[in-house]
């Protein structure tokens, strides 16, 4: 069986923009670029969940957003149930970016949830019984209250839920947990693996620097380290790699990135 | 088909109805300005009358239409760019982006608040203009005024989606938004009818498609003109829509393939 994503020599530079204290000496060379990704390939398969683990500045983020298409490779490419076309890519990924600017604050939660499930072509009543359906699972009784006048955790359940509306077969989540309480933040991971890939079959992807999250509930993991792969696969393979073969996941990951 | 732009228009007139002093200080606004040139036109208003032969009426008139339509022109077509960048610092862009809407509906959806507001807004100069300082807007031919309106809108809105281009990938710093707000609204014949200027500047003010637009709505409100005696105005508005709107696509398309390549999409 084909896997679901198919990740092909993605490489990606980020070129300093031209600094004014250059513009004014006339030297319009644009510094030397930064590589956020180099050469990283990977497949995955229908109904597990990869971590995406990293030091700061590793490339997850990057890595992400090229695949949700908001961002361009220089190299390199991704397949989604083996097409690259932009419109199948967006109609079958949700992603939960880090970023909590990303709502209309003035509007409340449910205002902001219609709107975005309309850009996904929702008609009104299929919208609102997803909607309700999604407030359901992530306990949300406040879908009726300004945005701005929710909590960073309230916030974070509706980047979720957005994420979800479309009912995506890939789900892509940058840092899910941060800024949910103990309760919540367990509540979120059992959604993930229980209801969303053990029940409904779906995919994840989840960037994360916390390990006990990646090893409560990820079937895979993805080392990252300036840009490039340094392991992939389960947790005996990456402790074979390392020659530790009760290494903690930390440990692996420690000495995958050592010098970074 | 429609659900994109109906979606746009319910979130942007929530938002802008959650600024309830913002509507009441427009019209204020409005009145301030028009005020001022109540005045102008009682003190300097006859030095004009040789200029203003042509279309009929007095300076007051004419600067009220004038201003009408240009804020029509400005807001509307200021929007495609304005409302880019908001959406570029509200963090809301991105998200926007990631759904599977096309970029033309996209860009259509985002600026018709501001078309519905620049309309409410010409009503306002309007009503004014007929209840408060007594304007005689009886010879009005509709039809032309509402094609010149419309010829209008879609020639500007190629100029506006390309500022918008320009705001995708610089953020600020749009030189079509300047030349659109000040250049035109200077030698376009606005706040004067464009015989005031010097040969040089009415020469140049021939390449900006404000300067038939003005002309052919004052000529279309005042003198009720056709579209027949208005076909060389039109003809030009036509000429510049049927070139800036493919243009102007293509340009936006470019850039936000231009701000995915860099990174930028979501930076202002």
């Amino acid at each position: 069986m084909r896997p679901i994503l198919e990740v092909d020599g993605l490489t990606k530079d980020f070129t300093p923009p031209l600094s004014f204290g250059k513009l004014i000496k006339f030297d319009l060379g644009r510094g030397i670029p930064v590589r956020a990704l180099d050469d990283v390939s990977f497949r995955l398969e229908r109904g597990k969940i990869l971590a995406v683990l990293g030091p700061n500045g590793a490339g997850k983020t990057t890595l992400l957003k090229i695949i949700a298409t908001l961002l361009l490779p220089d190299r390199g490419s991704v397949l989604l149930n083996g097409s690259g076309l932009e419109e199948k890519i967006k109609m079958s990924i949700g992603l939960v970016a880090e970023e909590e600017r990303s709502f209309y604050w003035r509007l409340t939660g449910r205002q902001n949830l219609e709107f975005f499930a309309a850009l996904y072509g929702l008609d009104r009543k299929t919208a609102g019984a997803r909607i309700g359906e999604l407030s359901e699972l992530f306990a949300v009784d406040y879908a009726g209250k300004r945005f701005d006048s929710y909590s960073t955790g309230m916030k974070r359940r509706f980047a979720l839920m957005r994420g979800l509306l479309h009912d995506p077969e890939l789900l892509l989540l940058d840092e899910p947990t941060k800024s949910l309480d103990y309760a919540a933040a367990l509540s979120l991971r059992g959604f993930i693996k229980e209801t969303l890939v053990k029940a409904r079959n779906k995919t994840a992807i989840i960037a994360t620097h916390h390990m006990d999250e990646a090893l409560d509930f990820c079937d895979l993991f993805m080392v990252l380290d300036k840009g490039r792969l340094r392991a992939f696969g389960t947790l005996e393979e990456l402790r074979k790699q390392v020659g530790g073969p009760t290494a903690t996941l930390g440990e692996v990951f420690v000495k995958l990135t050592a010098g970074s | 088909m429609c659900k994109i732009p109906l979606a746009f228009i319910k979130k942007d007139f929530l938002i802008e109805s959650s600024y309830k002093l913002a509507f009441l200080a427009n019209i204020f606004g409005v009145l301030i300005s028009l005020l001022g040139y109540f005045f102008i036109d009682k003190l300097f208003g006859r030095m004009l009358v040789s200029h203003l032969e042509e279309f009929g009426v007095n300076y007051f008139s004419y600067v009220l239409l004038g201003m009408a339509f240009f804020s029509y022109v400005g807001i509307g077509l200021g929007s495609f760019s304005s409302r880019i960048q908001s959406e570029q610092a509200q963090g809301t862009l991105e998200a926007i982006l990631l759904t599977p809407a096309g970029i033309p509906a996209i860009l259509l959806s985002m600026a018709l608040w501001n078309l519905i507001f620049a309309t409410m807004d010409m009503a306002i100069y309007i009503a004014l203009g007929i209840f408060l300082f007594k304007i005689d807007f009886t010879h009005i031919n509709i039809l032309s005024a509402i094609v010149i309106l419309f010829l209008t809108v879609a020639s500007f809105s190629g100029l506006g989606i390309i500022s918008a281009g320009f705001i995708m990938v610089f953020k600020r710093g749009n030189p079509l938004g300047w030349i659109i707000n000040s250049v035109e609204g200077l030698i376009g014949g606005v706040y004067f009818p464009i015989t005031v200027l010097p040969g040089w500047l009415q020469f140049l003010a021939k390449f900006f498609p404000i300067t038939y637009a003005i002309r052919a709505m004052e000529l279309s409100v005042y003198k009720g003109y056709s579209l027949a005696q208005l076909a060389k105005e039109a003809g030009f508005l036509l000429l510049f829509s049927a070139l800036l709107i493919p243009l102007s696509i293509a340009f936006f398309k470019y850039s936000v393939k231009k701000a995915k390549t860099d990174g930028s999409l979501a930076q202002y």
